[in-house]
């Protein structure tokens, strides 16, 4: 019952009828999110680890905690929040006070999960800083000094950006999008998954100052920002920011994985998309 | 077809200026006017292409129309070229063709920015928008970053290393030292370029080029008009243009540029010449691994050997095979970035002229390059320009 699973930067504990998945992180005995996590990135984590498991969700009940947008386009699953039309719910997505969710199709029994006593304990400076930065950067009246991708633009690529949806041509995967091709036709939409693991070609370090202007509150706690530029085993390549890497400096040759974060707020809306982790052996 | 010559040309001094939009230009535009030997005055002109990002000075439409109301030359078609840090190379190629059509025999192509009336954060956005926002941008990547990444690549690929951009560095900051227009004028040595702030690992803050504000002009004349104005002109013989993803992860390879293979390989056949006649190339070093690059590019280095191109010196002045950068380049002489291109051209002119300092002579150079590049590699133009004909 409490085998503890290490899943996207998350803990995870599951039977045949429910998921809970926890942050892996405490400040002063509660348990908290990292640096670039919440319940939206913890879900479609979750979400994740059901589907490898042969469990698909196609519509589930939520609070509205979780972004129901990034949630579709990462997972194809609908969240639908308490006060919509739920009989089509079959799962429920419950969120704890503390940073935790739990998915089950069973209301009624008793979820019996316990999870691991010892969770790393965040620096408390660290902790107040980035939550400090977050807070700031999803005000409304924060405008970010770095680039504009506006809603719509950002949602023209969700399903490449949080799916790695690619496009089928002539054998080719083409990863991200584009509109035409050689001929003036336009491409198909994106239908295709690209493999869900890549190799790192290569990668820079920005120095807390030179980083830019999205990052200018976040990566002065974070001490830089790592991206690495990895090529797919279908061919496509793409830059990406590196999470969970307090600890991990990347070379070329590294096999790295993907798990959906935070990237930035702008006009106080998060935008999330994938980020590069080391793949564990 | 007609032949197109420069007849004038002339630049503000790179840095903080003190002058807003108008002020630069209207110097820019005097200096190039007064270089003219001969019978010019700004009602000569027939039409104008002014280069700009457009960031600064607040003016960020009709740009043009702005500047030259202020330096006598209103009335004429005028328009602002966008295409990043490339933008004035574009107008110089716009000019050429407008000449070259038979549209025009005077023209005018500059380029202007004003960068430091803004503060750094709004700074990074107006250099970060001119490159790709919807991808890199996301994740973390400015320009240090995405040329950080074309460097630790190109390193791992091939015989380069961090010391062989040092050796780039102090190269163009010995070249700018003695340029009474550079940004930046001071030598550095090899030691403290080597061991440089950190930025985007692996560049440093000597891997890197400053923000300048600057303006820039030159005056250019169908072969048929050209006598009216001077005895001694410089010809362009040639644009070349060429243009790629504008994302890195989009490209076949990332250490090499295929926008500048595309420009030099059509300048060179248009112009009737090879790397190998080029005898000084003003080269877009926004960044040390950008003027590695694009020594092979421009098939000065044989692919994957610009490091070793660097480290044997074979770009210094009156020295090597060829001088790169005998302004100082982006790194010393500065970067405004709508005015970069016309202004890589204001030095070949001189230098094929035999009118810069002394000091920075090219000896019996006969022709020049200039190299401007946008964004990470986006959009190129490359001109090439002799004392003779062709």
């Amino acid at each position: 019952m409490n085998e503890v699973v290490d899943w996207q930067g998350y803990l995870a504990m599951f039977d045949s009828e429910a998921l809970m998945i926890q942050s892996p992180f405490t400040h002063d005995g509660t348990i908290v999110f990292g640096a670039d996590s919440d319940y939206t990135t913890m879900a479609i984590a979750g979400l994740h680890l059901l589907s490898s498991r042969g469990t698909e969700i196609a519509t589930m009940r939520s609070l509205p905690l979780v972004n129901p947008s990034a949630v579709k386009s990462a997972t194809g699953t609908t969240v639908v929040c308490d006060d919509e039309n739920t009989e089509a719910c079959e799962w429920n997505l419950l969120v704890g006070e503390e940073a935790t969710l739990v998915f089950t199709n069973n209301l009624e029994r008793n979820l019996g999960f316990h999870g691991p006593a010892e969770l790393e304990s965040l620096d408390p400076t660290f902790y107040a800083d980035i939550q400090t930065a977050w807070e700031q950067e999803l005000k409304p009246a924060h405008v970010s000094q770095g680039a504009y991708v506006s809603e719509a633009a950002y949602m023209e690529g969700a399903a490449a950006r949080l799916a790695f949806m690619a496009q089928s041509t002539n054998a080719n995967l083409i990863w991200p999008p584009r509109q035409l091709d050689a001929d003036g036709q336009r491409l198909e939409s994106p239908s295709q998954p690209l493999m869900a693991s890549a190799i790192v070609e290569s990668w820079t370090k920005l120095s807390a100052a030179g980083a830019p202007s999205e990052f200018a509150l976040r990566a002065p706690v974070l001490g830089g920002i790592q991206t690495v530029f990895v090529r797919f085993e279908q061919g496509p390549c793409g830059v990406f920011l590196v999470a969970d890497d307090e600890q991990y400096e990347p070379a070329i040759g590294d096999e790295v994985t993907f798990v959906v974060r935070r990237i930035y707020a702008q006009e106080g809306l998060i935008r999330y998309g994938m980020k590069a982790v080391p793949k564990l052996n | 077809m007609v032949d197109v010559a420069v007849i004038g040309a002339g630049q503000t001094k790179y840095g903080n200026h003190p002058s807003g939009l108008k002020g630069m230009w209207a110097e820019a535009a005097e200096r190039a006017f007064a270089s003219v030997d001969q019978n010019f005055e700004p009602r000569c002109v027939d039409e104008a292409f002014i280069g700009s990002v457009a960031f600064g000075g607040g003016q960020l439409g009709n740009t043009a129309a702005l500047l030259t109301e202020h330096s006598g030359l209103e009335g004429i078609p005028v328009r602002r070229v966008e295409n990043a840090c490339a933008s004035s190379g574009f107008a110089l190629r716009d000019a050429w063709m407008a000449i070259k059509s038979g549209q025009a025999d005077v023209v005018v192509a500059g380029g202007i920015e004003k960068m430091n009336d803004l503060s750094p954060e709004r700074r990074r956005f107006w250099l970060g928008v001119s490159g790709d926002t919807e991808w890199e941008r996301l994740a973390g990547l400015t320009f240090p970053g995405t040329y950080a990444l074309m460097a630790r690549r190109h390193f791992h690929e091939y015989d380069s290393t961090h010391d062989d951009l040092v050796n780039i560095s102090v190269k163009n900051h010995l070249h700018g030292f003695e340029n009474e227009m550079a940004h930046i004028r001071k030598e550095v040595s090899f030691e403290k370029a080597q061991s440089g702030f950190m930025v985007a690992d692996p560049l440093t803050l000597y891997d890197c080029c400053p923000t300048s504000d600057g303006a820039s002009a030159v005056i250019l004349a169908a072969d048929h008009v050209v006598r009216q104005f001077t005895d001694d002109p410089v010809w362009l013989r040639s644009s070349g243009a060429g243009s790629d993803f504008l994302a890195l992860h989009d490209r076949p390879s990332i250490t090499q540029v295929r926008a500048t293979q595309q420009a030099s390989n059509a300048a060179y056949k248009a112009a009737g010449i090879t790397a190998a006649d080029v005898d000084l190339a003003e080269v877009h070093d926004c960044f040390t691994i950008a003027e590695l690059m694009a020594t092979e590019d421009l098939g000065f280095a044989d692919r994957g050997e610009g490091g070793v191109f660097a480290r044997e010196q074979r770009g210094v002045r009156n020295q090597g095979d060829v001088c790169i950068n005998p302004s100082g380049g982006l790194k010393s002489k500065g970067h405004p970035l709508g005015a970069t291109g016309t202004g890589q051209a204001v030095e070949v002119f001189k230098q094929l002229r035999g009118s810069v300092e002394d000091a920075r002579q090219i000896r019996d150079a006969e022709i020049g390059i200039t190299h401007n590049v946008g964004g990470s590699g986006a959009t190129c133009a490359v001109h090439v320009f002799g004392r003779d004909r062709g």
